[in-house]
């Protein structure tokens, strides 16, 4: 490939300059400016197109437009330098203004030099490149573009800040100040050592699951109810759960992709594997009254189409929902096949047992016991006439309402129910009756009364799918058959029709070039609030090119000959240097990477949403660390369940589940909790695969008004009166205050001390 | 020689370093502390993310004033004089106005015979425009409005059309008008959110906080609620067992050590967070001080109909609304629920229509009113409308009602350049769809956007390798017609 011959240190953020020794490289160089300017009308959308020209392909471009070789007779250099604004590229009405000098003489260059077109660099499988044995992978790879630039990495973080970025990103909790002191003390001896333990115990830790398992779900979707107008609760946190176990087990990521999609469809597929499946019952319910259903079901394969091209391609499918897309080679038509593997569910919910559980056995069992009660029901019934007749009036007016009823009632038309429920207020209420009974009582709930959640299930039967004209279900046109886009690797299905499980297992097909390297992509963002591929979520045409493309592709290749374990590429990430180093700003980064692109340095980044507050509960003492189990209801502002249109009820939880992790609060799609989205945790609308992290007011009135950080605060008030100031400063930020900030801190009540605390910016941050 | 803008830039910038700054941090007193210390400076100078920027031409208004009656007014009964539609009473409408079409409640209430408003209409103003018996007072500000009889949506469920209407889009996840408002011109009020957003009515609006969402926009530009119970900001208050002068020592030591950070890392986040405090503090204040109508003379509360100054109502809110475009917030929407009138147990036209416009008919000509009165009509743009209008046709419920209806509805607007005194549109002889001057929702929108000074085309922002604008990919046309 061109970028092992001449390393390719593309940097998005500027325009490289064309020297005559370095030849133009048609993906770093060339496309950006005719993606941008001119694929719109003169690209793959084929209806779209303007003057039957494609400028897209070496062989259409080069039939009329372009003359390899000689610009001045080329018909697009002509266009892209007129004077005439009729003749201009791109027209006016496109909004765009001219080429400037620099991307001009680009493609003048370009066509100069033989208008060579290449592969987009996504659609190419990942090449590893050698590295050297004495450099950790990820280093050499960041080292090459510094040097190239004269810059050098920043020196390695102090240990406690170290120590605080690796917990808090392995598993979204700080490290208590005695954790802290254990490593320090470890790390004196042999730092190397001492750290990679600790990123084992780290990565070992059920938090681990927590901390991921919510970047998982940003991207699932996950919410706690259907949103729309009518926005009703639903149960799907056993999706939630599965995906935390999934994380903590180190599923590998294949697996974990294959079950979420299509965990129904494999032989003998177990009951967790259905739970999996939740992933795509994560779109929105209208349940508004008047709509066509149909619209809505619609509606939401689209968004899984999407999703799925979004979180497993990088590609922003959708677009061709409506027409072919203006950008990458997908068709409109390959939309719909992509469309027709997931149009063909059922949508029910699961009651879900558990694995332990032996349901056949126990359903056995209480077919069982109910005929037993049934026949001892009927030997006793003379018992029962005898007893009821010896009713007092004290004696009935102690039973309850409901048996008062039944007693009403005609012998002969009282049913199973009613019978049990007399035989347990009178005669039955001790003896062989009450055993029965209390097992039947026993089973019922655990096979009646059960938690359920939402899956997929295929209907036995295909729904028929076809092209929507410009996306509209109304305006059915070609029927099309499960298919993937013929730009990427072949399908090969196991099925005579395709279904979700070859869907799935392409995905992770170790031919698909896409795959690893989004997740890849979105696993280094998490670590440096940035992609390599800064558009996350685009590596189609429009998206911006790696920074570290040689980088993007070991690790992709890494993470498939790792087994797709995501652990292993964690503990490969955090062991580098580039993730090791300090933060810090410095004056010559200013200004050579002001944005830190090249990664001189680490980044200090805002903790997310759920984390703000679990650092918080870990800080005061009060975090609970139970993991799983229903969405919880810590307290919320006054008024905030009036937003939508049906008020909701919002009953605070008892007890510990006050003060459970922030992934567990319980979230109305429509009227989401106040202090998880003003730090921008996201509503469950569609995927989301990165947060923004804004810096608002409104989140300097939560940390310092909002009644659940306030009892946090009084909670973290009591340990700085009874441990001081300096061990509640290091619950917060890990490190030992310094004398004039202990100073600071020190003039203040102990109450405005410990809100001063959790309001720092260091302790919401991660250094 | 420095052209406008730029002399609008620097008194910006001089404004924001004497009056916000004065007690934050500015850009200068940051840089020369970094440099005592030896230490980076940052790169960029710090930045409110909603400090006030340059618009793309000169604009004609500065803020927006939307009331949104949510649930999709009536115009048949409002504002659309149809004598046919009386004539023709219990008709099937002709099958060439609805074939192909389709509607709400398809499979359950949905009919296609005629039903004749029971209202009367009369002319008014210079204008001579119509308006029904049930919006006196609106009929006597005809001549301030520019009434558009033939908005036009694409979406006819409540959730998917309300959000179309606000973002420009059926889909979530596409920022609100607010938001795109607020990200492209700032705002120019340094003690309050840049985007309000008021309820009234028996209920929250169908979608809830996915209305005034930021989208793909940071959350620094999403509408926040002022409520008018409780705290009027979520948070808003101290907390009971604290007193003002620990909630001042708080902020003054969040600042002290996060400026101790600041220096340390050079990260000018820090600097963005200590400012953020500032307007935290600031909007401790002026929030309840803009609630606190107790200042307002009786005229002006008769002026909106407000009876009771303490009790929450859309006329409560409209007065708000001024008060809040009168402290340079940039974008007020005040949501009124309960205008979905099919003919349901609560939402008739007999009953419950002529009740909802006794609630916000003398609030609107108040509010237009007295915006006018001091001076702040030409710079705000007023819009009255719902997510759709309904049908000419009559549904089978309890009652008399009508369904959704995307086809032709009315909306008006007022002030900001809006041509005062004029029917745009026209609608056929039922009020079916338009027979001349159809206006879009996206229209719409880049007439607001155009009128702030704003190209709708450039306002946009990259995601997913596109570029999202609130006016969407079809062409979009500023209305000129409109427009003084």
């Amino acid at each position: 490939m061109r970028w092992k011959l001449a390393p390719w240190i593309c940097l998005a953020w500027t325009v490289s300059t064309v020297t005559a020794e370095e030849p133009i490289s048609y993906n770093r160089d060339v496309r950006p400016i005719l993606s941008d300017n001119c694929f719109a009308c003169h690209g793959p959308d084929a209806e779209h197109r303007e003057a039957d020209l494609r400028l897209d392909t070496f062989e259409d471009a080069t039939t009329v437009a372009i003359v390899p070789g000689d610009p001045d007779n080329s018909e697009v250099w002509a266009r892209v330098t007129s004077d005439d604004p009729d003749m201009l590229m791109p027209p006016a009405h496109s909004n765009k203004p001219p080429l400037t000098e620099a991307q001009r003489a680009v493609l003048r260059t370009w066509i100069e030099q033989g208008a060579k077109y290449e592969r987009h660099w996504s659609f190419e499988p990942p090449q590893r490149a050698e590295t050297p044995t004495d450099s950790h992978p990820v280093d050499y790879f960041i080292a090459a573009p510094l040097a190239k630039k004269g810059l050098a990495p920043s020196p390695p973080a102090d240990l406690t800040t170290l120590l605080r970025r690796v917990s808090l990103d392995l598993t979204g909790l700080p490290l208590t100040p005695a954790e802290a002191d254990a490593f320090l003390q470890a790390a004196a001896q042999d730092p190397e050592a001492a750290y990679s333990e600790l990123v084992d115990r780290l990565l070992a830790s059920p938090h681990y699951g927590e901390r991921w398992g919510r970047w998982w779900l940003d991207q699932a979707r996950y919410a706690d109810s259907n949103g729309y107008s009518i926005d009703a609760p639903r149960q799907i946190w056993k999706f939630r759960d599965w995906v935390i176990e999934a994380l903590n087990a180190d599923m590998p990521f294949d697996q974990f992709t294959v079950e979420q999609l299509a965990g129904d469809l494999l032989p003998e597929a177990t009951e967790s594997q259905k739970v999996a499946t939740g992933f795509h019952r994560n779109t929105q319910i209208n349940q508004e009254g008047g709509i066509d259903r149909e619209q809505f079901r619609v509606d939401s394969v689209f968004d899984r189409v999407a999703t799925t091209g979004t979180v497993w391609l990088g590609l922003t499918i959708g677009c061709a929902q409506c027409h072919d897309h203006k950008f990458d080679p997908i068709t409109q038509k390959e939309y719909y096949q992509f469309f027709a593997f997931l149009n063909n569910q059922d949508e029910p919910t699961m009651k879900v047992f558990g694995s332990h559980m032996d349901v056949p056995s126990l359903t056995a069992e209480f077919k069982d016991v109910e005929a037993k009660m049934a026949a001892y029901m009927q030997d006793h019934a003379v018992d029962l006439a005898k007893w009821e007749a010896n009713l007092t009036p004290e004696i009935k007016k102690s039973l309850s309402a409901g048996v008062t009823n039944i007693l009403d009632m005609p012998v002969e038309k009282r049913n199973f129910a009613q019978n049990r429920a007399l035989f347990a207020s009178g005669i039955g209420a001790v003896g062989p009756f009450r055993e029965l009974n209390d097992r039947y009582t026993e089973l019922d709930t655990i096979l009646n009364q059960g938690v359920t959640t939402m899956v997929m299930k295929e209907l036995p039967k295909p729904r028929k799918t076809t092209v929507f004209i410009k996306g509209d279900f109304t305006r059915p046109a070609e029927e099309v058959t499960p298919g993937t886009p013929a730009v990427l690797h072949p399908l090969e299905p196991a099925h005579e029709l395709p279904n979700r499980l070859d869907l799935a297992r392409w995905l992770v097909s170790p031919q698909n070039p896409l795959t690893a390297r989004v997740i890849m992509n979105r696993v280094w963002q998490q670590y440096f609030g940035r992609g390599l591929v800064e558009t996350e979520n685009d590596f189609g045409m429009q998206g911006t090119l790696p920074s570290h493309p040689e980088l993007l592709d070991w690790l992709a290749v890494e993470l498939i000959e790792q087994q797709w374990s995501l652990k292993a590429m964690h503990r490969l990430i955090v062991t580098s240097h580039t993730y090791r180093q300090s933060s810090a700003d410095r004056p010559e980064l200013q200004e050579k990477d002001p944005d830190n692109y090249l990664l001189a340095r680490q980044n200090r980044l805002r903790l997310d949403a759920e984390v703000v507050r679990d650092a918080a509960l870990a800080a005061s003492g009060l975090l609970s660390r139970k993991l799983g189990g229903p969405p919880v209801y810590p307290p919320i502002p006054d008024g905030v369940m009036n937003v939508g249109q049906v008020k909701r009820v919002w009953a605070v939880s008892p007890g510990e589940d006050k003060y459970r992790r922030g992934l567990y609060t319980f979230v109305y799609r429509a009227s989401p909790p106040p202090s998880l989205t003003v730090f921008d945790a996201p509503e469950g609308f569609s995927t989301c695969t990165r947060r923004i992290r804004s810096n608002t007011p409104l989140q300097a009135l939560t940390l310092m008004n909002d009644s659940g950080f306030f009892e946090f605060a009084a909670a973290l008030e009591k340990i700085i009166v009874q441990e001081g100031l300096e061990t509640a400063f290091r619950r917060c930020t890990t490190r030992a205050p310094k004398p004039d900030e202990l100073a600071v801190l020190s003039k203040l009540d102990t109450l405005t001390a410990a809100r001063v605390l959790l309001n720092l910016d260091e302790t919401i941050t991660r250094e | 020689m420095m052209n406008p803008s730029q002399h609008a830039l620097r008194d910006i910038t001089r404004r924001h370093f004497f009056s916000r700054c004065s007690v934050g941090i500015g850009s200068i007193a940051l840089a020369s502390l970094m440099a005592e210390r030896g230490a980076a400076a940052p790169a960029k100078p710090m930045r409110n993310p909603l400090e006030p920027k340059p618009t793309h031409f000169p604009a004609k208004a500065k803020n927006v004033i939307f009331l949104f009656m949510a649930g999709g007014p009536s115009q048949l009964d409002m504002f659309e004089h149809k004598p046919q539609l009386t004539a023709l009473n219990g008709k099937p409408i002709p099958e060439s106005y609805t074939a192909g079409k389709r509607f709400a409640f398809m499979d359950s209430s949905h009919r296609s015979d005629l039903l004749a408003t029971k209202r009367s209409f009369q002319q008014y103003g210079q204008s001579g425009a119509w308006v029904s018996d049930l919006l006196p007072y609106t009929a006597g500000i005809v001549d301030e409005i520019s009434i558009v009889t033939t908005c036009k949506t694409e979406l006819f469920n409540h959730a998917p059309a309300k959000l179309f209407m606000n973002t420009g889009s059926g889909l979530f996840g596409r920022p609100s008008m607010g938001s795109w408002i607020t990200y492209g011109l700032g705002s120019e009020c340094d003690d309050l959110p840049g985007f309000v957003v008021l309820q009234s009515g028996p209920r929250g609006p169908r979608g809830g906080a996915v209305l005034w969402g930021s989208g793909v926009l940071p959350t620094t530009y999403q509408g926040v609620p002022l409520r008018n119970q409780g705290d009027p900001i979520v948070n808003l208050s101290t907390p009971p067992k604290v007193n003002p002068t620990q909630q001042r020592q708080l902020i003054d030591a969040v600042r002290e050590l996060n400026l101790k950070r600041l220096v340390e890392t050079g990260d000018e986040e820090i600097a963005t967070r200590i400012n953020a405090y500032e307007m935290a503090y600031r909007m401790q204040t002026s929030a309840p001080e803009l609630m606190d109508t107790s200042g307002e003379t009786a005229d002006t509360l008769n002026l909106y109909g407000i009876k009771d100054p303490q009790e929450s109502s859309f006329a409560r809110n409209c007065l708000l609304a001024r008060r809040l475009v009168e402290r340079g917030v940039r974008f007020v929407q005040l949501y009124d629920t309960n205008w979905d009138h099919h003919g349901g147990p609560t939402e008739n036209l007999e009953q419950h229509l002529p009740e909802k416009c006794r609630d916000i008919d003398q609030a609107c000509a108040g509010l237009v009113l007295d915006l006018k009165q001091r001076g702040l009509l030409e710079e705000t743009i007023v819009i009255w409308g719902g997510e759709f209008g309904r049908t000419p046709m009559g549904e089978v419920r309890e009652s008399t009602g009508r369904n959704h209806h995307i086809d032709a509805f009315t909306m008006w607007f007022a002030g900001g350049g809006f041509k005062p005194g004029q029917v745009y549109g026209q609608t056929d002889e039922f009020g079916f769809g338009p027979i001349e001057n159809p206006v879009h929702v996206h229209d719409i929108h880049a007439t607001v956007l155009h009128q702030l000074g704003i190209d709708h085309n450039r306002l946009s922002v990259r995601s997913q390798g596109l570029d999202f604008r609130l006016t969407g990919v079809e062409p979009a046309h500023v209305v000129k017609g409109l427009l003084t």
